[in-house]
This record gives structure tokens, sequence and C-alpha cells, in this order.
């Protein structure tokens, strides 16, 4: 057995074994008071958008795609679950301050706008998460109105 | 089949590659910004405020959008990031200290995304906003050991405005640049 091959067969065994390492999947499960739906009005087609474009790497709750059953998808899969928390939690918008409330609605209506959002890798896949013009029209306007409805004078204007 | 198992190898390497890669970079972005943030440790005025270097990092951003410098602009973000983490809430109030953490776990944020978009100063523009609003209230709130002045651009983000805080008088705007440098007026004097 030469040295390439057994290089190969150090790999395959390592691919083998990942298969059986999996972290945590993001499912809470739980009830979620602190959800954006709680903090605005919500209707449903701005609801259903968010559903299929945002909420899996913005929430608690994903919608595992099948492959990332196979590693080391799960791991891909999860850095950017993790690191999509990190910026926004819909399911947890609840325990912001106002203010930052107020940023985060802002930054959705600028990436959508500017087209950074959601990523190209996600609807690589998810085909069904490109936004039409017409979508991204009705997010941006119920961000607006949800920015306006929590305003509610918590924020000074110079 | 040695051609798929060797592909698969590659992605695995790949991706590890990737993790390295972003592990690396912050360590270095933390690096520069703690040299940022040490030359703009200078007191200037006799007044102290405890925003001093929180308001020089602003400042030093916001010039560097007036120039169109990203650059700049993103290493005056990690200065900006910086001053925030350094800033010292010993002394405060319990009332000043809420207000501060406030302003300051959303300012952090913006100055963050300014300091990782070297080459989208579109972006950098656009947490800049936002974070104006956050200066503002924390100038409001601890004062300023300098004299500032409040802009507003009524042509940005398709003529809704926006408002700026500088230390000069004369109008240099940061939002158009040096497309519109003079563009704006001054609303407000904050002492």
């Amino acid at each position: 057995m030469n040295g390439i091959k057994k290089i190969l067969l150090g790999l395959l065994v390592i691919l083998i074994i990942i298969q059986f390492i999996h972290p945590a999947r993001n499912k809470s499960g739980q009830g979620m008071p602190n959800d954006i739906s709680k903090m605005v009005a919500m209707p449903s087609d701005v609801q259903g958008i968010l559903k299929k474009a945002c909420y899996d790497c913005h929430s608690n709750n994903t919608d595992y795609p099948w492959y990332t059953y196979i590693q080391p998808m799960h791991w891909f899969m999860n850095y950017h679950i993790e690191s999509g928390k990190e910026e926004l939690n819909l399911n947890e918008f609840g325990t912001y301050t106002p203010r930052r409330q107020q940023s985060k609605l802002r930054s959705i209506e600028n990436s959508l706008k500017d087209g950074t959002m959601p990523l190209s890798s996600y609807t690589l896949i998810h085909r069904n998460a490109i936004l039409s013009e017409a979508e991204k029209s009705l997010i941006i306007n119920w961000v607006q109105n949800s920015k306006d409805s929590l305003k509610k004078g918590s924020l000074t204007n110079p | 089949m040695k051609n798929i198992i060797f592909s698969m190898a590659a992605s695995i390497l790949f991706l590890a590659a990737c993790n390295n890669e972003t592990k690396k970079n912050e360590t270095t972005s933390s690096a520069d910004s703690i040299s940022a943030a040490a030359v703009d440790t200078t007191p200037k005025s006799q007044q102290e405020s405890p925003i001093n270097n929180i308001i020089s990092a602003y400042l030093q951003l916001k010039n560097a959008l007036t120039k169109d410098n990203d650059k700049d602009a993103a290493s005056s973000g990690k200065a900006l990031e910086t001053a925030f983490a350094d800033f010292d809430k010993s002394s405060l109030t319990a009332d000043k200290a809420k207000l501060y953490d406030d302003i300051a776990t959303d300012a952090k944020e913006h100055a963050e995304h300014i300091g990782a978009n070297v080459g989208n100063i579109k972006h950098q523009r656009e947490h800049f906003e936002p974070l104006s609003q956050d200066i503002y209230d924390l100038v409001k709130g601890f004062g300023a050991s300098q004299k500032l002045y409040v802009d507003h651009c009524p042509m940005y983000n398709e003529n809704k405005g926006a408002n700026w805080i500088s230390e000069s008088k004369d109008i240099s705007n940061p939002y158009l640049g040096q497309a519109m440098p003079t563009c704006g007026t001054v609303k407000e004097e904050l002492k």
C-alpha cells in the first residue's frame, strides 16, 4: 500500500466517523413569548415570507433540509445559524431594548434593499426564499409600520 | 471512486480552512483596533468628559466618511467599538449606567459592522446613521468636553434625511461624501 492510498483511506475513515458527530439541532419547540409577532401586528402574508426566507437562520427553530443530515454539511449550516441568530433572532425580538428593535428593523429593510439577504448561499438551495420585488416591498412596508408602532416617543430625534 | 473520496476530503479541508481564516481575521482585527484606540486616547480638553474616547473615535469615523474613505472608516469603527468596550462604568449612578448600556449595546453593533465592511461604504453609512442617533443621546446624557454640532442632510436615503454630529460649524457631509460635500445644515449646538 503506498502513501497516497493510506492518506485517502485515513480521510475516508474520518469522513465516516464525523457522520456520527452532530451538533444539537436548532429546534426549541417551546412557546415563543418574545417572538416579533407578539410585539407588532404581523399579517399572514408577511409571516409566510419571513417563515420561508428568514426564520431558518434567524430564529430558534430551523427547518432542516435533508443534506444537513450528512456531515460536514450540518456543521456548515450550524455556523450560519449561529451567526444569523447572533445578529437577529426573531424569536427573541421582545428581549431587545427599544433602541435595538429599531436598529434591527432598519437593518432588515436595508439588507432587503441592498440584496444582501437572504444570503445567496442559502437561496442556492432554498429557491423559494428568493423574494420577488412585490414580496420585498411588502416586507419593507411592514418594517416601516412596525418601526412606527414600536416608537411611541422612546427615541428623541435631534 | 478515488476521485469521489478525494473530492470529499478536499471539501472537508476547505471547510476547515474557512473556519481558521475567520479566526485569524478576528485576532488581527482586534490587534488593529487596540493600536488605533491607543492613538485616540489623548485628552483634548481641560474639562474631561467620560465619553471623550468614544466621541473622538466617532468623529474620526465621520471624517473618514466625508472623504469616502472606507478603510479609515473601518479602522475608526473598530476603535469606536473598543472605546465602548473599555468604557469605565464604575463611577456612574445606576440610572446613568442603564442609559449607557442601552446606548452601548446598540452602538457597538453598528461600530462592529462599520469595522467589518471595508469596500462597502454604502453599508458603513447605513450603520453610521443610527450610530449618530446613539452618539447624540450619549452626548445629551453625559456631556462632551468640546462644542459639538448636530447637522442634518435632507437628501440621504431617498430624501428621508439623516443627522450626524460634527466638531466643526462648517458642513462636511459624511453621507454623500465628496459627491456633495457641503450639503446640509446645522440643526443644533451641543455643549
